[in-house]
Protein backbone atom coordinates (compact mmCIF):
# COMPACT_ATOMS: atom_id res chain seq x y z
CA UNK A 1 0.00 0.00 0.00
CA UNK A 2 1.34 3.50 -0.74
CA UNK A 3 1.76 5.56 2.13
CA UNK A 4 -0.17 8.78 1.11
CA UNK A 5 1.84 11.07 3.51
CA UNK A 6 4.93 10.29 1.11
CA UNK A 7 3.82 11.80 -2.08
CA UNK A 8 4.49 15.93 -2.52
CA UNK A 9 1.74 18.51 -2.18
CA UNK A 10 1.32 20.31 -5.94
CA UNK A 11 3.60 22.20 -6.12
CA UNK A 12 2.28 24.30 -8.93
CA UNK A 13 1.60 27.07 -7.39
CA UNK A 14 4.81 28.33 -5.21
CA UNK A 15 4.15 28.32 -1.81
CA UNK A 16 5.68 31.27 -0.66
CA UNK A 17 6.55 30.46 3.06
CA UNK A 18 8.22 27.03 1.84
CA UNK A 19 10.50 28.73 -0.49
CA UNK A 20 11.45 31.16 2.04
CA UNK A 21 12.58 28.87 4.43
CA UNK A 22 14.38 27.14 1.64
CA UNK A 23 15.88 30.11 0.60
CA UNK A 24 17.04 30.99 4.13
CA UNK A 25 18.14 26.94 4.68
CA UNK A 26 19.98 27.04 1.29
CA UNK A 27 21.89 30.27 2.22
CA UNK A 28 23.11 29.03 5.90
CA UNK A 29 24.42 25.60 4.32
CA UNK A 30 26.22 27.34 1.78
CA UNK A 31 27.66 29.77 4.80
CA UNK A 32 28.29 26.91 6.96
CA UNK A 33 30.24 24.86 3.92
CA UNK A 34 32.86 28.27 3.31
CA UNK A 35 33.10 28.71 7.30
CA UNK A 36 34.05 24.76 7.61
CA UNK A 37 36.78 25.72 4.57
CA UNK A 38 37.90 29.35 5.48
CA UNK A 39 38.19 29.16 9.01
CA UNK A 40 41.58 29.92 10.46
CA UNK A 41 40.78 27.44 13.69
CA UNK A 42 40.14 23.76 12.76
CA UNK A 43 38.73 23.04 15.91
CA UNK A 44 35.68 25.65 14.73
CA UNK A 45 36.08 23.85 11.13
CA UNK A 46 34.97 20.85 12.57
CA UNK A 47 31.98 22.31 14.88
CA UNK A 48 30.73 23.99 11.70
CA UNK A 49 30.80 21.01 9.81
CA UNK A 50 29.01 19.30 11.74
CA UNK A 51 26.10 22.15 11.98
CA UNK A 52 26.01 21.91 8.32
CA UNK A 53 25.18 18.20 8.55
CA UNK A 54 22.05 19.17 10.72
CA UNK A 55 21.23 21.59 8.52
CA UNK A 56 21.63 19.14 5.38
CA UNK A 57 19.33 17.08 7.62
CA UNK A 58 16.74 19.99 7.71
CA UNK A 59 16.88 20.02 3.82
CA UNK A 60 16.70 16.33 3.33
CA UNK A 61 12.77 16.76 5.43
CA UNK A 62 12.38 19.93 3.06
CA UNK A 63 12.78 17.30 -0.14
CA UNK A 64 11.02 15.15 1.37
CA UNK A 65 13.15 12.67 2.37
CA UNK A 66 12.71 12.08 5.71
CA UNK A 67 15.13 8.48 5.32
CA UNK A 68 17.75 10.86 4.78
CA UNK A 69 17.14 13.49 7.09
CA UNK A 70 17.03 10.75 10.26
CA UNK A 71 20.43 9.35 8.39
CA UNK A 72 22.00 12.43 8.27
CA UNK A 73 21.07 13.69 11.56
CA UNK A 74 22.65 10.28 13.01
CA UNK A 75 25.28 9.78 10.98
CA UNK A 76 26.26 12.36 8.94
CA UNK A 77 26.07 15.27 11.95
CA UNK A 78 26.29 12.66 15.43
CA UNK A 79 28.71 9.65 14.25
CA UNK A 80 31.46 11.97 11.56
CA UNK A 81 31.10 14.45 14.21
CA UNK A 82 32.13 11.95 17.13
CA UNK A 83 34.96 10.27 14.82
CA UNK A 84 36.07 13.86 14.00
CA UNK A 85 36.77 15.19 17.71
CA UNK A 86 37.73 12.27 19.39
CA UNK A 87 40.66 11.87 16.48
CA UNK A 88 41.27 15.68 17.57
CA UNK A 89 41.17 14.96 21.43
CA UNK A 90 43.58 12.26 20.43
CA UNK A 91 46.17 14.39 18.51
CA UNK A 92 45.72 17.35 21.06
CA UNK A 93 46.46 14.55 24.01
CA UNK A 94 49.73 13.72 21.79
CA UNK A 95 50.60 17.54 22.09
CA UNK A 96 50.18 18.21 19.01
CA UNK A 97 47.40 20.23 17.95
CA UNK A 98 46.87 20.62 14.62
CA UNK A 99 45.94 23.63 12.89
CA UNK A 100 47.03 24.92 9.32
CA UNK A 101 50.11 26.16 8.33
CA UNK A 102 51.34 29.24 8.51
CA UNK A 103 52.42 29.61 4.99
CA UNK A 104 49.57 29.06 3.02
CA UNK A 105 49.90 26.08 1.29
CA UNK A 106 49.41 27.64 -2.33
CA UNK A 107 50.82 30.59 -3.56
CA UNK A 108 48.66 33.54 -4.82
CA UNK A 109 49.34 32.43 -8.59
CA UNK A 110 48.01 29.24 -8.07
CA UNK A 111 44.83 30.06 -5.03
CA UNK A 112 43.63 32.42 -7.89
CA UNK A 113 42.96 29.88 -10.86
CA UNK A 114 42.34 27.12 -7.88
CA UNK A 115 39.64 29.09 -7.03
CA UNK A 116 38.42 30.32 -10.41
CA UNK A 117 38.30 26.28 -11.89
CA UNK A 118 36.12 25.57 -8.96
CA UNK A 119 34.17 28.50 -9.91
CA UNK A 120 33.93 27.49 -13.09
CA UNK A 121 32.95 24.14 -12.38
CA UNK A 122 30.22 25.05 -10.54
CA UNK A 123 29.14 26.96 -12.92
CA UNK A 124 29.03 24.31 -15.10
CA UNK A 125 27.66 21.70 -12.73
CA UNK A 126 24.59 23.96 -12.03
CA UNK A 127 23.92 24.78 -15.83
CA UNK A 128 24.23 21.43 -16.99
CA UNK A 129 21.81 20.04 -14.11
CA UNK A 130 19.40 22.87 -14.90
CA UNK A 131 19.24 21.71 -18.68
CA UNK A 132 18.72 18.08 -18.17
CA UNK A 133 15.86 17.13 -19.20
CA UNK A 134 13.75 15.45 -16.78
CA UNK A 135 13.51 11.61 -17.57
CA UNK A 136 10.47 9.97 -18.10
CA UNK A 137 10.28 6.12 -16.84
CA UNK A 138 12.88 5.91 -14.28
CA UNK A 139 13.89 3.25 -12.09
CA UNK A 140 11.97 4.88 -9.03
CA UNK A 141 8.69 5.00 -11.36
CA UNK A 142 9.10 0.87 -11.80
CA UNK A 143 10.01 0.57 -7.93
CA UNK A 144 6.89 2.43 -7.13
CA UNK A 145 4.83 0.54 -9.47
CA UNK A 146 5.95 -2.81 -7.88
CA UNK A 147 6.71 -1.77 -4.43
CA UNK A 148 3.71 -4.37 -3.03
CA UNK A 149 5.58 -7.30 -4.00
CA UNK A 150 8.54 -6.26 -1.37
CA UNK A 151 6.07 -6.05 1.21
CA UNK A 152 6.69 -3.16 2.92
CA UNK A 153 5.36 0.42 2.00
CA UNK A 154 8.45 2.57 2.57
CA UNK A 155 9.71 2.76 -0.95
CA UNK A 156 12.98 3.09 0.40
CA UNK A 157 13.48 0.44 2.66
CA UNK A 158 11.55 -1.25 -0.12
CA UNK A 159 14.43 -0.49 -2.71
CA UNK A 160 17.25 -0.86 0.06
CA UNK A 161 16.70 -4.72 0.44
CA UNK A 162 13.94 -4.99 -2.39
CA UNK A 163 14.96 -3.81 -5.73
CA UNK A 164 18.63 -2.92 -4.98
CA UNK A 165 19.58 -5.56 -2.51
CA UNK A 166 23.13 -6.00 -3.84
CA UNK A 167 24.11 -2.34 -3.02
CA UNK A 168 23.02 -2.89 0.36
CA UNK A 169 25.19 -5.70 0.58
CA UNK A 170 27.89 -4.25 -1.05
CA UNK A 171 27.85 -1.70 1.11
CA UNK A 172 28.25 -3.39 4.45
CA UNK A 173 31.29 -4.95 3.02
CA UNK A 174 32.80 -1.62 2.66
CA UNK A 175 31.58 -0.85 6.20
CA UNK A 176 33.37 -3.74 7.07
CA UNK A 177 36.48 -3.25 4.60
CA UNK A 178 36.67 0.43 6.44
CA UNK A 179 37.01 -0.97 9.70
CA UNK A 180 39.52 -3.97 9.41
CA UNK A 181 41.39 -1.10 7.48
CA UNK A 182 41.44 0.95 10.57
CA UNK A 183 41.68 -2.15 12.80
CA UNK A 184 45.13 -2.89 10.43
CA UNK A 185 46.72 0.47 10.50
CA UNK A 186 45.67 1.42 14.07
CA UNK A 187 48.23 2.85 16.53
CA UNK A 188 49.26 0.27 19.33
CA UNK A 189 46.84 1.33 21.88
CA UNK A 190 47.46 0.60 25.62
CA UNK A 191 44.46 -1.32 26.73
CA UNK A 192 42.34 0.52 29.37
CA UNK A 193 40.79 4.12 29.65
CA UNK A 194 39.82 5.59 26.58
CA UNK A 195 40.86 9.14 25.75
CA UNK A 196 37.94 11.14 27.06
CA UNK A 197 36.72 13.89 29.52
CA UNK A 198 36.37 12.25 32.77
CA UNK A 199 32.84 12.79 33.47
CA UNK A 200 32.42 9.31 34.67
CA UNK A 201 32.79 10.70 39.09
CA UNK A 202 30.48 12.93 38.05
CA UNK A 203 27.28 11.12 40.15
CA UNK A 204 24.34 12.47 37.87
CA UNK A 205 26.33 10.57 34.91
CA UNK A 206 25.37 7.43 36.10
CA UNK A 207 21.67 8.44 36.32
CA UNK A 208 21.99 10.15 32.63
CA UNK A 209 23.39 7.03 31.04
CA UNK A 210 20.69 4.70 32.82
CA UNK A 211 18.32 6.63 31.15
CA UNK A 212 20.00 7.73 27.83
CA UNK A 213 21.36 4.23 26.98
CA UNK A 214 18.00 2.43 27.36
CA UNK A 215 16.70 4.90 25.58
CA UNK A 216 18.75 4.78 22.36
CA UNK A 217 18.26 1.24 22.14
CA UNK A 218 14.48 1.74 22.44
CA UNK A 219 15.02 4.37 19.70
CA UNK A 220 17.02 1.88 17.24
CA UNK A 221 14.31 -1.12 18.14
CA UNK A 222 11.49 1.30 17.05
CA UNK A 223 13.34 3.25 13.83
CA UNK A 224 14.33 -0.39 12.50
CA UNK A 225 10.72 -1.99 13.11
CA UNK A 226 9.28 1.30 11.78
CA UNK A 227 11.36 1.36 8.66
CA UNK A 228 8.92 -1.08 6.84
CA UNK A 229 6.26 1.55 6.27
CA UNK A 230 7.62 5.01 8.02
CA UNK A 231 11.02 6.79 7.60
CA UNK A 232 13.65 4.96 9.36
CA UNK A 233 15.46 1.38 9.04
CA UNK A 234 18.65 -0.60 9.85
CA UNK A 235 21.38 2.34 9.24
CA UNK A 236 19.20 5.40 11.21
CA UNK A 237 18.49 2.73 13.70
CA UNK A 238 21.89 1.45 13.78
CA UNK A 239 23.58 4.47 13.89
CA UNK A 240 21.20 5.71 17.09
CA UNK A 241 22.59 2.76 18.68
CA UNK A 242 26.29 3.37 18.06
CA UNK A 243 25.34 6.75 19.66
CA UNK A 244 24.88 4.95 23.15
CA UNK A 245 28.13 3.21 22.65
CA UNK A 246 29.53 6.18 21.95
CA UNK A 247 28.29 7.57 24.81
CA UNK A 248 29.34 4.46 27.25
CA UNK A 249 32.73 4.91 25.49
CA UNK A 250 33.16 8.52 26.63
CA UNK A 251 31.91 8.19 29.73
CA UNK A 252 34.39 5.38 30.99
CA UNK A 253 32.05 2.67 31.24
CA UNK A 254 33.73 1.27 28.23
CA UNK A 255 37.41 0.68 27.91
CA UNK A 256 39.41 -0.16 25.16
CA UNK A 257 40.35 -3.85 25.25
CA UNK A 258 43.46 -5.42 23.67
CA UNK A 259 41.98 -8.00 21.52
CA UNK A 260 38.46 -8.13 19.55
CA UNK A 261 36.35 -10.65 21.52
CA UNK A 262 34.39 -13.70 19.90
CA UNK A 263 30.73 -11.96 20.78
CA UNK A 264 32.22 -8.18 18.52
CA UNK A 265 33.98 -10.33 15.82
CA UNK A 266 30.43 -12.31 14.99
CA UNK A 267 28.46 -8.49 15.14
CA UNK A 268 31.19 -6.99 12.93
CA UNK A 269 30.22 -9.91 10.12
CA UNK A 270 26.54 -10.37 11.45
CA UNK A 271 25.26 -8.10 8.78
CA UNK A 272 26.89 -9.54 5.98
CA UNK A 273 26.79 -12.91 6.20
CA UNK A 274 22.84 -13.13 7.66
CA UNK A 275 22.53 -11.28 3.99
CA UNK A 276 23.97 -13.13 2.28
CA UNK A 277 22.57 -16.59 3.43
CA UNK A 278 19.53 -15.24 2.93
CA UNK A 279 20.34 -14.28 -0.49
CA UNK A 280 21.98 -17.68 -1.23
CA UNK A 281 19.09 -19.77 0.65
CA UNK A 282 16.49 -18.00 -1.85
CA UNK A 283 18.59 -19.54 -4.98
CA UNK A 284 18.53 -22.56 -3.37
CA UNK A 285 14.45 -23.05 -3.10
CA UNK A 286 14.44 -21.31 -6.86
CA UNK A 287 14.13 -17.54 -6.48
CA UNK A 288 16.32 -14.92 -7.89
CA UNK A 289 19.75 -14.41 -5.39
CA UNK A 290 19.10 -12.09 -2.88
CA UNK A 291 15.18 -11.66 -3.45
CA UNK A 292 14.24 -12.12 0.12
CA UNK A 293 11.24 -14.64 0.57
CA UNK A 294 9.24 -12.60 3.30
CA UNK A 295 8.69 -9.39 5.50
CA UNK A 296 10.00 -11.68 8.19
CA UNK A 297 13.25 -12.40 6.17
CA UNK A 298 13.35 -8.37 5.38
CA UNK A 299 13.11 -7.72 9.31
CA UNK A 300 15.72 -10.48 9.98
CA UNK A 301 18.45 -8.94 7.79
CA UNK A 302 17.95 -5.42 9.27
CA UNK A 303 18.30 -6.83 12.65
CA UNK A 304 21.58 -8.05 11.91
CA UNK A 305 22.78 -5.25 9.61
CA UNK A 306 21.38 -2.92 12.58
CA UNK A 307 24.11 -5.02 14.96
CA UNK A 308 27.02 -4.79 12.75
CA UNK A 309 26.33 -1.13 11.61
CA UNK A 310 26.23 -0.33 15.28
CA UNK A 311 29.37 -2.17 16.42
CA UNK A 312 31.80 -1.06 13.54
CA UNK A 313 31.16 2.48 14.42
CA UNK A 314 31.37 2.05 18.02
CA UNK A 315 34.82 0.57 17.49
CA UNK A 316 35.70 3.35 14.77
CA UNK A 317 35.33 5.79 17.26
CA UNK A 318 36.68 3.95 20.16
CA UNK A 319 39.77 3.12 17.30
CA UNK A 320 40.57 -0.17 19.79
CA UNK A 321 40.56 -3.87 18.60
CA UNK A 322 37.84 -4.10 20.98
CA UNK A 323 35.95 -3.29 24.19
CA UNK A 324 35.42 -4.42 27.14
CA UNK A 325 33.25 -3.01 30.56
CA UNK A 326 35.94 -0.95 32.29
CA UNK A 327 36.83 -2.39 35.90
CA UNK B 1 15.78 25.18 -19.03
CA UNK B 2 13.94 21.91 -17.55
CA UNK B 3 10.48 23.29 -16.33
CA UNK B 4 10.03 20.05 -14.60
CA UNK B 5 12.02 22.01 -11.73
CA UNK B 6 9.87 23.19 -9.14
CA UNK B 7 11.34 26.52 -7.51
CA UNK B 8 12.51 24.97 -4.52
CA UNK B 9 14.12 22.65 -6.06
CA UNK B 10 15.79 25.17 -8.18
CA UNK B 11 17.44 26.34 -5.00
CA UNK B 12 18.95 23.30 -3.79
CA UNK B 13 20.32 22.53 -6.97
CA UNK B 14 22.39 25.59 -6.92
CA UNK B 15 23.13 24.65 -3.44
CA UNK B 16 24.31 21.44 -4.11
CA UNK B 17 26.64 22.90 -6.84
CA UNK B 18 28.17 25.39 -4.87
CA UNK B 19 28.91 23.35 -1.48
CA UNK B 20 30.76 20.96 -4.01
CA UNK B 21 32.64 23.90 -5.51
CA UNK B 22 33.46 25.30 -2.23
CA UNK B 23 34.20 21.52 -0.94
CA UNK B 24 36.99 20.90 -4.01
CA UNK B 25 38.54 24.57 -3.51
CA UNK B 26 39.22 23.64 0.26
CA UNK B 27 40.55 20.15 -0.83
CA UNK B 28 42.85 21.96 -3.33
CA UNK B 29 44.28 24.88 -0.54
CA UNK B 30 44.49 22.98 2.54
CA UNK B 31 47.27 20.49 2.88
CA UNK B 32 46.04 19.50 6.44
CA UNK B 33 45.19 16.44 6.29
CA UNK B 34 41.80 16.67 8.71
CA UNK B 35 40.53 19.92 6.84
CA UNK B 36 40.50 17.87 4.01
CA UNK B 37 38.48 15.20 5.14
CA UNK B 38 36.23 17.71 5.92
CA UNK B 39 36.38 19.33 2.61
CA UNK B 40 36.02 15.97 0.87
CA UNK B 41 32.74 15.08 3.06
CA UNK B 42 31.55 18.75 1.94
CA UNK B 43 32.10 17.26 -1.68
CA UNK B 44 29.80 14.01 -0.87
CA UNK B 45 27.31 16.44 0.82
CA UNK B 46 26.85 18.36 -2.49
CA UNK B 47 27.02 15.26 -4.75
CA UNK B 48 23.89 13.86 -2.40
CA UNK B 49 21.86 16.97 -2.55
CA UNK B 50 22.60 17.15 -6.36
CA UNK B 51 21.20 13.73 -6.89
CA UNK B 52 18.18 14.14 -4.88
CA UNK B 53 17.24 17.17 -6.45
CA UNK B 54 17.40 15.72 -9.80
CA UNK B 55 15.37 12.62 -8.70
CA UNK B 56 12.88 14.49 -6.74
CA UNK B 57 12.74 17.97 -8.07
CA UNK B 58 9.65 16.85 -10.59
CA UNK B 59 6.52 16.85 -9.84
CA UNK B 60 5.11 13.10 -8.38
CA UNK B 61 6.07 11.25 -5.64
CA UNK B 62 9.35 11.11 -4.73
CA UNK B 63 11.99 8.83 -6.47
CA UNK B 64 13.13 6.42 -3.77
CA UNK B 65 15.84 5.25 -5.48
CA UNK B 66 18.40 8.12 -5.67
CA UNK B 67 17.43 8.14 -1.79
CA UNK B 68 18.72 5.06 -1.08
CA UNK B 69 21.65 5.32 -2.97
CA UNK B 70 22.39 8.27 -0.91
CA UNK B 71 21.60 6.25 2.14
CA UNK B 72 24.22 3.78 0.95
CA UNK B 73 26.07 6.80 0.22
CA UNK B 74 25.91 8.68 4.06
CA UNK B 75 27.02 5.47 6.00
CA UNK B 76 30.03 4.24 3.25
CA UNK B 77 30.83 8.84 3.69
CA UNK B 78 31.49 7.76 7.67
CA UNK B 79 33.00 4.29 7.45
CA UNK B 80 35.54 5.54 5.07
CA UNK B 81 35.74 8.75 7.30
CA UNK B 82 36.50 6.46 10.07
CA UNK B 83 39.22 4.87 8.39
CA UNK B 84 40.95 7.67 6.83
CA UNK B 85 40.91 9.16 10.42
CA UNK B 86 42.97 6.12 11.47
CA UNK B 87 44.89 6.37 9.01
CA UNK B 88 45.93 10.09 9.72
CA UNK B 89 46.46 9.04 13.43
CA UNK B 90 49.41 6.32 12.17
CA UNK B 91 50.45 9.06 10.24
CA UNK B 92 50.60 11.45 12.95
CA UNK B 93 52.77 8.56 14.84
CA UNK B 94 55.28 7.75 12.24
CA UNK B 95 55.67 11.21 10.88
CA UNK B 96 54.43 13.66 14.04
CA UNK B 97 52.61 15.48 11.96
CA UNK B 98 49.11 15.93 10.34
CA UNK B 99 49.60 17.42 6.97
CA UNK B 100 50.69 16.31 3.35
CA UNK B 101 53.74 17.45 2.07
CA UNK B 102 55.54 15.08 -0.24
CA UNK B 103 59.34 15.57 0.44
CA UNK B 104 58.78 16.04 3.49
CA UNK B 105 56.69 13.57 4.67
CA UNK B 106 58.89 11.09 2.42
CA UNK B 107 61.59 11.42 4.59
CA UNK B 108 59.57 11.43 7.80
CA UNK B 109 58.65 7.38 7.11
CA UNK B 110 61.94 6.93 5.69
CA UNK B 111 63.11 7.94 9.44
CA UNK B 112 60.40 6.31 11.47
CA UNK B 113 61.49 2.83 9.60
CA UNK B 114 65.12 3.40 10.25
CA UNK B 115 64.75 3.57 13.74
Amino acid sequence: MRAPDMRVPDMRVPDMIGLGIDAVLALAIVWLALQTVRSRDLFKAMLMFVVFGLLMSLAWARLHAPDLALAEAAIGAGITGALLLVTWRRLQADGHEPADSEHPPLPLWLRLPTAGGASMLVASIGWVALELPATPGTAGELAWQRIDDIGVSNPVTAVLLGFRAYDTLLEMAVVLAAWLGARAVAIELRPGALPGPAYAEVPLVGALLSLVVPISILVAVYLLQAGGNAPGGAFQGGAVLAAGGVLLCLTGRLEAAAQTSGLERVLLVLGLVVFSLAGLLVMASGGAMLALPGLWAIYLVETALLLSIAITLVLLFAAAPGLRRAS
Amino acid sequence: MNDALNPSALIYLLTAAAVFGIGLHGLLQSRQILRQLLTINLMGSGIFLLLITLGGGSDGPPDPVPQAMVLTGIVIAVSATGFALALLLRWHELSDSTELDAVADADAVQDAHDE
